[in-house]
């Protein structure tokens, strides 16, 4: 038995509001690791990330779902994310071993805090801090883009017609949150 | 009084009657009505003084080009000057105060300045306020600004929020008069995505001030119709109270929406938003400007432009007067006299300049053609007029129309010049659009319905077809090409009183003749030396005017003139709209670290470093300031054990087969071999040579690396890593990723750092000096299996560590290693000791890497390896930067310990002058070392590696002070390294 133990503390942990029709929550126990293509193995990664999860990795920009319930998001030509559940710091060691080394892997978890925005007027809110199109015609569902939100990195992906996954940088966590829930605020 | 100018019809909701004040004086009026509407309805001509004269005025205009009726809306910190009252909604309990006056408005104490006018002409301030120079700030500006301005601001915070946001389009359509409203309905019938924006809170434009019909039934009911289409469509946004203020890059217009002004309460929401539009096309339907004619006391309340007495009278049911005359010189004006007349209005007289019949019968009236207004007569309103002729006609309203000037102004602000059209006597859109732009309508210089209607509807059409929409086919709307016939006519020359031009700024005919014949002759000197287009309405009634006088002054054609550069915004944009969100604690985002609510518990007292907070010393028990704290971290640290959270620092995953090859290309030092398990200090120049980051880098596994950037530079780095990557040597397999969230990282420095780990890093990994040496790195477990990764490098200069864990931990991690170091007497240490010991230590940090410093000024030139290829290297070895004699990285003391040494000193040699001839170099770091008992510093001085022990004087002229330095090495403690080694 080690004299010490330490506890996790996700920043958003157990964040659950309700805004009118709108539900702003953190996912939780969210594992991110990114998977990049080494340069002249592309092919071979693609194929051991077929093998692994089932499922093609997709273009940039897009989203695919593994039986499995795990994500892939292709951030750039040769990168992307895979995104599930797990609650232990080992991700990066799973999806390694899943790729079977066909691609580099570094855990992003704890990069990443994350925020689901769902609800009828979701887009409301997102149209004062998103500068992306997020009409149906810019923005269809099963996307991912990178863009800026209130001067922070973000991550925004729409999961169903209206639900939002965005992921920012966990250190300013507090400060998306704020930005977000003005936003949120500022329309409900 | 109530309401006694209120007449029937117009477009207000007469079953709501509200009550609203005009300085303290209680007045009505009804939902759809302006302040100015209803001023109008309650019989107040006079309404404000104008800026410099102070001259009585009153509503000029219905639009926001209002140059005169200015007023304090609200009361308290709601209080907001300078708000047109032409644009401003009335709601129920409205409040407004006239501004810049002194005294009661009727009875200005500052109108004496009127009577001063003849030494105040353009140019009086600069030509009089010369001497003694010293006056001009202290007493002549404070004097002249209490004395002419416009109103005041409470002084308080702006209690209301305000928001921005980002909309997308195919088709933003700017204006919803006619053009706009036809150019809406074409793109949204044919499925485009199109935004509508219009200043008015009642779109239609002039539709709803005129009488003109289109498609059978009154403009005002066919715009309602088309409103009510549109609005029901899902592919339109409809934004009415919202002015599209700028067109910017790509398509990328600027608007504001006003969302709560015309409410008593925000009711929490935002008062205004600030929207950013991206569109992929554009039709500007801006409509036009209606433009007075100068004439002696042309700024009487009471005369007021034609278009604008027909919308009060159409649109408001209110009637700027009970006896009109109109002065024109082109057939719309005639149709002022018509609505007028039509409304059982007295019209006493037409004066039109053009010798020919009348364009319309006006029953009553008497026409006076090929004539003037030579003056008028009122002070606090117009009580007559005196025609060129002397006959003098008793009126209560002076309709003036003088033509009309297309909005250009957004087709200029990517420095479009307006084009001269002869026929319509103005400035049409001409040059170069903003990309994506088309005009229509009236600010295209189609001046009659059913041109602009028919023109909306092309624009449209062209610019949907230009992104590949198919058009719809739909009926046009139809109206008839009302007579616009007019001439160029912009003064009466035989007004031998002050004719006004501007009147937001008090500029008149002879101050533009004053300003030609004085020299300045360029419109834009013009502009400046009269102030002639400035303020709030940015010269949207005298502009044009002012110019043509001008061109006639100088002998000159218009268009060889040319017009001032209409610049954004297009109306004003409060600050508080432009702030946005971004107030107070919320101006920016912040970072904090992974322990940051430990050290909130525990002492931690925060800086902001970038968007960090960093805890910058943990005060404990009876320290009565920072010295306590820091003097104490440190003594404690170097006498023990200390930690620091340095999650700050930059984190960058580099991965790939080339990913050695690439560090040795981004290094200026040598990188290809290191070994796996170590770690290596490296410093990255820019291409220039100079040195711009420093940091640790450690071989995890074969092909995997992990660098650590400074806190400062840790974006910059990674930037130009992924430049490098992508476009420099795009054949490397080299990948990057950034980790600086994802880790808690944690300095464990002192004698008692390794003490303290081995009871947190789990029995199995060998922490001794042999196994786990100085420059080791390596993952382990912590804490009965936690993955972390532990590097054994020193920022202090003691034996000392860096661990890492997941950064969900990080705060946990803070509590568990000071909960270790505990037997140990170990402390958590902030920022501040962690300077303290690195310049104790002779580490450079930014202070040093400044962005003029070399590796050689570092003293590291032979670090900078001339057998490789990597950024920087060549131009570091220009010959000016590799002079012997050039600045070397030094340690300083003071000669007398008692002294404190002052960063930014200046090293001035004994005995010679300090003056920048004799500049040695510089202090750049000082701090209070409490290990040896008095103040040191770090340092570049010219040679300094040859002159140990010499005496120079650090001088500080901002300071005012001098001392005597000894330079000695930069390494002030363990020299030899041999702590960090133990």
């Amino acid at each position: 038995m080690p004299e010490f133990t330490l506890t996790a503390e996700p920043p958003l942990m157990g964040l659950n509001e309700t805004f009118g029709d709108m539900v702003l929550r953190a996912p939780a126990d969210m594992a991110i690791v990114s998977i990049a293509l080494p340069l002249g193995g592309e092919e071979a990664a693609l194929k051991a990330i077929k093998a692994a999860y089932g499922v093609a990795m997709p273009e940039v920009g897009q989203m695919a779902t593994s039986k499995g319930g795990e994500t892939l998001m292709r951030m750039s030509m040769d990168q992307g994310f895979v995104v599930f559940t797990h609650p232990t710091p080992d991700a990066n060691a799973i999806v390694n071993a899943k790729l079977k080394g066909k691609a580099y892997t570094t855990d992003q978890t704890d990069v990443w805090c994350a925020l689901e925005l769902s609800g009828a007027t979701s887009r409301d809110a997102l149209e004062r801090i998103c500068p992306l199109d997020l009409h149906d015609a810019g923005f269809a569902v099963g996307e991912a883009k990178r863009t800026m939100m209130e001067h922070l990195g973000t991550i925004i992906a729409r999961t169903d017609t209206d639900t939002w996954l965005l992921m920012s940088g966990s250190s300013s966590a507090g400060s998306f949150l704020h930005a977000i829930e003005t936003s949120i605020k500022n329309v409900s | 009084m109530s309401q006694s100018n209120r007449i029937n019809g117009g477009l207000i909701d007469r079953s709501q009657t509200w009550d609203f004040t005009f300085n303290g004086k209680k007045m009505q009026g009804h939902p759809g009505d302006t302040l100015a509407s209803a001023l109008i309805a309650n019989g107040q001509k006079l309404v404000g003084r104008s800026f410099k004269y102070h001259r009585p005025r009153g509503i000029f205009t219905a639009g926001s080009e209002e140059p005169n009726a200015l007023v304090q809306l609200r009361a308290g910190a709601h209080q907001e000057p300078n708000t047109r009252a032409t644009v401003a909604e009335l709601f129920d309990g409205l409040t407004a105060t006239s501004q810049n006056h002194r005294g009661p408005l009727e009875y200005d104490f500052m109108a004496v300045t009127d009577f001063l006018s003849p030494f105040l002409s353009a140019g009086f301030y600069y030509k009089t306020f010369m001497w003694p120079k010293a006056f001009w700030e202290k007493i002549y500006e404070p004097i002249i600004r209490s004395s002419a301005g416009l109103g005041s601001l409470s002084m308080k915070e702006d209690p209301d929020s305000y928001d921005k946001g980002f909309l997308h389009c195919d088709l933003l359509v700017i204006g919803a008069g006619p053009s706009g409203l036809s150019a809406a309905l074409t793109a949204a019938r044919s499925g485009a995505r199109v935004i509508l924006a219009d200043e008015d809170f009642r779109p239609g434009g002039r539709l709803n001030s005129e009488t003109l019909e289109v498609d059978g039934m009154s403009g005002s009911d066919w715009a309602a119709h088309t409103v009510a289409e549109l609005s029901a469509m899902d592919n339109v946004r409809l934004m009415t109270r919202t002015t599209v203020y700028g067109a910017y890059d790509h398509g990328t217009y600027g608007a504001l929406e006003k969302c709560t002004d015309h409410l008593a309460s925000s009711g929490g929401k935002p008062r205004q938003i600030l929207w950013r539009i991206y569109s992929k096309r554009a039709v500007l339907a801006a409509g036009a400007t209606e433009r007075p004619i100068a004439f002696g006391n042309n700024d009487r309340p009471g005369v007021m432009m034609a278009s604008a007495v027909r919308t009060y009278v159409n649109r408001f049911g209110a009637t700027p007067g009970q006896q009109v005359a109109v002065f024109t010189n082109n057939d719309d004006g005639w149709r002022t006299a018509k609505d007028l007349a039509d409304k059982g209005v007295e019209v006493n007289a037409v004066i039109d300049t053009r010798n020919q019949p009348p364009v319309i019968e006006i029953p009553g009236a008497r026409y006076h053609r090929d004539a003037k207004v030579r003056d008028t007569i009122g002070r606090k309103g117009i009580k007559a007029i005196t025609l060129a002729d002397d006959q003098v006609i008793p009126v209560d309203c002076l309709a003036v129309s003088g033509g009309w000037n297309p909005n250009v102004h957004l087709t200029c602000h990517q420095r479009g010049r307006p084009e001269w059209r002869d026929d319509i006597n103005a400035f049409v859109p001409g040059g170069v659009l903003p990309v994506g732009m088309t005009v229509a309508g009236a600010a295209n210089g189609q001046l009659s319905l059913a041109s602009a209607l028919q023109e909306g509807h092309d624009q449209a059409a062209a610019q949907l077809k230009d992104i590949g929409i198919k058009v719809a086919k739909a009926k046009l709307p139809q109206a008839e090409d009302e007579a616009r016939e007019s001439v160029a006519f912009w003064h009466v020359k035989e007004s031998d009183k002050r004719a006004w031009v501007d009147l937001q700024n008090d500029v008149t005919v002879k101050d533009v003749k004053l300003a030609n014949h004085e020299g300045f002759r360029s419109v834009e000197l013009l502009k400046r030396y009269t102030t002639m287009g400035m303020a709030t309405d940015q010269g949207k009634t005298s502009n044009i005017s002012g110019l043509a006088i001008l061109a006639e002054e100088a002998g000159k054609t218009i268009p060889e003139v040319g017009t001032t550069i209409f610049r954004p915004p297009y109306t004003p944009v409060p600050m508080g709209a432009l702030g946005g969100r971004a107030r107070g604690k919320d101006f920016r985002p912040y970072r904090l670290t992974p322990s940051h609510k430990w050290a909130e518990a525990n002492g931690g007292s925060f800086v902001t470093v970038g968007n960090w907070m960093r805890a910058e010393w943990y005060t404990r028990g009876n320290e009565k300031g920072w010295r306590d704290s820091v003097d104490r971290e440190v003594q404690m640290t170097r006498n023990s054990v200390g930690i620091c959270d340095v999650t700050t620092l930059g984190k960058i995953d580099v991965q790939g087969k080339d990913a050695a090859a690439f560090l040795n290309k981004v290094y200026a030092n040598g990188f290809a071999k290191l070994d796996v398990g170590k770690v290596r200090y490296g410093i990255m120049l820019r291409e220039d040579g100079i040195c711009y980051d420093d940091g640790t880098t450690a071989r995890m596994s074969e092909n995997h690396y992990v660098m650590t950037t400074t806190t400062a530079n840790a974006v910059l780095v990674f930037r130009r890593m992924e430049f490098a990557r992508q476009c420099l040597w795009p054949n490397m397999d080299v990948h990057l990723i950034s980790t600086t969230d994802g880790w808690a990282q944690f300095a464990v420095a002192g004698p008692n750092a390794r003490n303290l780990l081995r009871k947190v890093v789990d029995d199995e990994h060998d922490m001794s000096n042999e196994a786990f040496p100085f420059m080791a790195c390596g993952e382990v477990t912590i804490c009965g299996g936690m993955p972390a990764r532990l590097f054994r490098i020193s920022f202090s200069g003691e034996l000392a560590y860096e661990i890492a864990v997941p950064a969900r931990y990080g705060n946990s991690m803070m509590s568990v290693l000071n909960e270790a170091g505990a037997e140990f007497d170990a402390c958590p240490y902030g920022t501040e000791a962690l300077g303290v010991m690195r310049i104790e230590k002779g580490h450079a940090a930014g202070n040093e890497l400044n962005g003029q410093t070399t590796a050689h000024n570092l003293g590291m030139g032979r670090m900078v390896s001339q057998k490789k290829e990597c950024i920087g290297n060549v131009l570091s070895q220009r010959p000016e930067l590799v002079r012997d004699d050039a600045i070397k990285l030094m340690g300083f003391k003071p000669v007398n310990p008692e002294t404190k040494l002052i960063a930014g000193s200046h090293f001035i040699n004994k005995g010679a002058e300090a003056n920048m001839d004799n500049d040695q170099g510089w202090m750049t770091s000082v701090a209070y070392s409490p290990i040896l008992g008095h103040s040191i510093g770090l340092g570049f001085i010219k040679s300094g590696d040859t002159r140990k022990g010499e005496i120079v004087r650090a001088v500080s002229p901002l300071h005012g002070t001098e001392m005597e330095v000894e330079i000695c090495s930069a390494h002030f403690i363990d020299p030899e390294g041999e702590r960090l080694r133990a």
